[in-house]
């Protein structure tokens, strides 16, 4: 069932009803409707998977009241890493263990040993890093004290299962979102009406920008040996506006839902395509799990402390990281390491966090400064979304080489029967809006909400794309 | 919660006038936008008259050169649209009757395109903006699962084609942004030649009595049209050249002018002729069934 699907359009206010109107006396009520929805949203994907999901937040359950309990160190210790190896066992299997039979096998085949892997025919289970990080951070949290175990089953299989953000994020806080749900909610208005404008305006960056630039962006990327180098930079930048609108719709449409049943769930975007360097880029993108990969492994690497070695060695282990989180394939791990090498330069000479503060754009040199930062930072980026797309790592090499080196710079008219420059103007609208709306959640509220509102639903309406229907790029992951 | 509801409410309103303003909207500017296909050709023109009408697919659209019938004293014009099916064909060929047309012979392509009785999305959805205008579009549609929903529900058959007759082909009809779709009565001439030619594979291909043809017969019989069935040329290294034997086995009265034209240099593709090769099947073809008036 996905968030811009009829599906979804039924069953949200099916939920919202019985929530509201027959859950609303008590939080326990409340809550056994949403674990029971989260569980139907689930198994909407595949049954199936709903076995892994309950066994997931029994796991997360158990061995957080065990380590608790234990009375040393050593058996807290045990608790931790048996549910920790337990949990990423599946994530392995389920997701790496045919990348990792596959490579040795190249590997090998390579140095002179013929080797036929043997591969799992498996699905990845949806939202299946999602909740295992999700689990795993209460693990964490638990081990060393910062909170208490939850003792209520079907409050903490909320936390884990939580529809709007079970099977793309954001990657919760038990700190975070478990004291929301040992309450009961009361309806607010104001949060209600929010959450709808933020639901239509994360519709619009899915169906109206995301799936108009992957109409474009996979057109080039799939036929990149015949385009052109303007056609080659447009696809990076259409795949970058695909990449953002795609997951960070999906975000808006999460955070939204959420706020219909009075919850609210942490930011997972905060502009990034306004940021002046790439550190800023990573304060700003993805927040929940970048946040996560500081907390949970950055910071017990020994994060900025210790020599510039030491620390340049922490970068590169949480970058490559982060990008085999995303799939089971060398191009997200090349992009991993893209990232790890931009970031790298400003932490040697500690200017990683010298873009904290917020700033406005006016006519000087400043401002000249911070745009052209801006751009660049985009640019930078845009090339590291090339090895994310691409289907290979040579794929990637070659549409760089190509990019920089075919010389042509005039429109194109391509195989899907479109022009390669046709979406600039949809994406400056697109920018300037976002520009001008960034101090805030979303652009609706505030004044003429009514005139904006009716403009975003007649942009879904007549730009959104329908007849090619395209899933979250993140339910993959 | 009141107020909630009643803010939904609104929200619902507008998002329903929407819906009705930009159906109206986009309909009003296919109304009057007679250029962009041979559709929307056809749905504006009126008591045309014919000596010779081509049908059928991009091996209609690429094939028949409308001039050399012209050149010959019959007035004829190439229907065929690429990507058409023989359902699309059965369609236009009805609209035709409608818009009061007057044609003594119709050539129908009728090879691969009987290989299926399924219908072309692409094709299907150019007729969407003519559906509450065109009485016989609403009956050749009113079986298909969303018929409800593409005719009762405002602005629905704009999303549901949007690839096709949505945002950028309302805004290309409303500039009258030029297609080459009508130029040459009718017919597209194939200018690239793919070297070296890839084999077509009718390995998969079996030819099935279709439901469309047998419209366009009877269509033809009641409007007392002359009908002609032909094959058009593949190349000489398609596999399973067989197809077009089973082909009259189906439907005898076909005739099998598949190897009128055999040379490689009149190909395009496998499947399409260049323009030299379209020239040399027209003049086949007007050989065959037609004598010169002139």
């Amino acid at each position: 069932m996905f968030f811009n699907s009829l599906h979804f359009a039924v069953f949200l206010p099916i939920v919202f009803l019985m929530y509201w109107f027959v859950g609303q006396k008590s939080k326990i009520n409340q809550n056994y409707i949403l674990i029971l929805a989260s569980y139907y949203f689930y198994s909407c994907w595949d049954w199936r998977f709903l076995f892994l999901l309950v066994f997931s937040t029994l796991l997360d359950y158990f061995s957080a009241i065990q380590i608790e309990k234990s009375d040393t160190p050593q058996r807290k210790k045990l608790w931790l890493w048996l549910c920790i190896s337990i949990n990423l066992g599946f994530l392995g299997v389920f997701k790496y263990y045919n990348f990792f039979a596959e490579s040795f096998a190249e590997l090998f085949t390579a140095i002179g040993f013929k080797v036929s892997p043997l591969l799992l025919d498996v699905i990845l289970p949806v939202g299946i890093s999602f909740y295992t990080f999700h689990g795993l951070s209460y693990i964490i949290d638990i081990y060393y004290g910062r909170i208490k175990s939850e003792k209520n089953f079907v409050d903490y299989s909320l936390f884990v299962s939580y529809f709007p953000l079970l099977v793309a994020g954001p990657i919760e806080r038990a700190t975070h979102l478990l004291p929301q749900l040992k309450k009961r909610r009361k309806f607010d208005f104001e949060k209600a009406k929010e959450g709808v404008y933020q639901i239509i305006w994360g519709l619009v960056k899915k169906v109206v920008i995301a799936d108009t630039c992957a109409v474009y962006a996979n057109g080039i990327f799939e036929n990149y040996n015949s385009m052109n180098s303007l056609s080659l930079m447009l696809g990076a930048i259409y795949f970058a506006f695909q990449i953002y609108g795609d997951f960070s719709g999906y975000s808006d449409i999460a955070l939204g839902t959420s706020k219909l049943f009075g919850i609210d769930l942490l930011k997972n975007f905060n502009f990034p395509y306004f940021s002046r360097d790439i550190a800023e880029f990573w304060r700003r993108w993805h927040i929940s799990l970048s946040s996560w990969f500081r907390d949970y492994l950055y910071i017990p690497l020994g994060g900025s402390k210790g020599s510039k070695l030491f620390q340049i060695r922490n970068v590169m282990i949480i970058f490559l990281v982060s990008g085999f989180w995303h799939g089971a394939n060398w191009t997200f791990i090349a992009w991993g390491l893209i990232n790890a090498l931009y970031f790298i330069p400003l932490m040697v000479l500690n200017r990683n966090r010298s873009n904290m503060d917020s700033f406005q754009l006016t006519l000087n040199f400043d401002s000249l400064r911070i745009l052209i930062n801006i751009m660049l930072t985009f640019a930078i980026t845009c090339v590291a979304w090339i090895f994310f797309r691409s289907k290979t790592i040579q794929d990637a090499f070659a549409y760089i080489y190509r990019m920089f080196t075919e010389g042509h710079f005039t429109e194109q008219y391509f195989k899907i029967e479109r022009y390669t420059t046709e979406l600039w103007s949809l994406l400056l609208i697109f920018v300037l809006v976002e520009w001008n709306s960034r101090t805030k959640i979303e652009p609706i509220s505030g004044k003429y909400s009514w005139v904006k509102m009716s403009f975003c639903l007649a942009a879904i309406l007549a730009l959104g794309v329908f007849s090619d229907y395209k899933e979250f790029i993140y339910f993959q992951f | 919660m009141k107020r909630f509801f009643q803010f939904l409410g609104k929200g619902l309103a507008v998002l329903l006038l929407t819906m009705i303003v930009l159906d109206a909207l986009y309909t009003v500017v296919y109304k009057q936008s007679d250029d962009r296909n041979k559709i929307s050709h056809l749905y504006h023109s009126e008591n045309q008259q014919y000596d010779v009408v081509f049908l059928g697919s991009s091996r209609v659209n690429n094939h028949f050169v409308p001039k050399y019938f012209n050149d010959r004293g019959y007035k004829t014009y190439n229907f065929g649209i690429t990507r058409s099916r023989l359902e699309e064909s059965a369609l236009m060929l009805k609209l035709m009757v409608e818009r009061n047309y007057v044609i003594d012979t119709l050539i129908l392509q009728v090879d691969l395109n009987i290989n299926t009785n399924d219908h072309s999305e692409a094709i299907r959805s150019l007729f969407m903006p003519y559906l509450h205008q065109s009485k016989t579009i609403r009956e050749h549609y009113k079986d298909i699962p969303e018929y409800n929903e593409l005719l009762l529900v405002p602005f629905y058959r704009y999303m549901h084609y949007d690839a096709r007759i949505g945002f950028r082909e309302m805004y290309a009809s409303l500039v009258h942004k030029e297609t080459n779709a009508l130029h040459r009565d009718g017919f597209n001439a194939l200018t690239k030649n793919q070297r070296p030619m890839v084999a077509a594979d009718l390995s998969k291909y079996y030819p099935k009595r279709n439901k469309a043809y047998e419209e366009i017969k009877a269509v033809c019989k009641a409007n007392n049209i002359h009908l002609i069935a032909v094959t058009t040329p593949m190349c000489m290294s398609t596999i399973n050249r067989e197809y077009f034997n089973h082909i009259q086995k189906v439907y005898p009265e076909i005739y099998r002018l598949e190897d009128a034209v055999t040379d490689d240099q009149y190909f395009s593709t496998c499947g399409h002729l260049n323009e030299k090769g379209a020239t040399e099947y027209t003049k086949a073809v007007f050989d065959q069934f037609f004598k010169p008036r002139n």
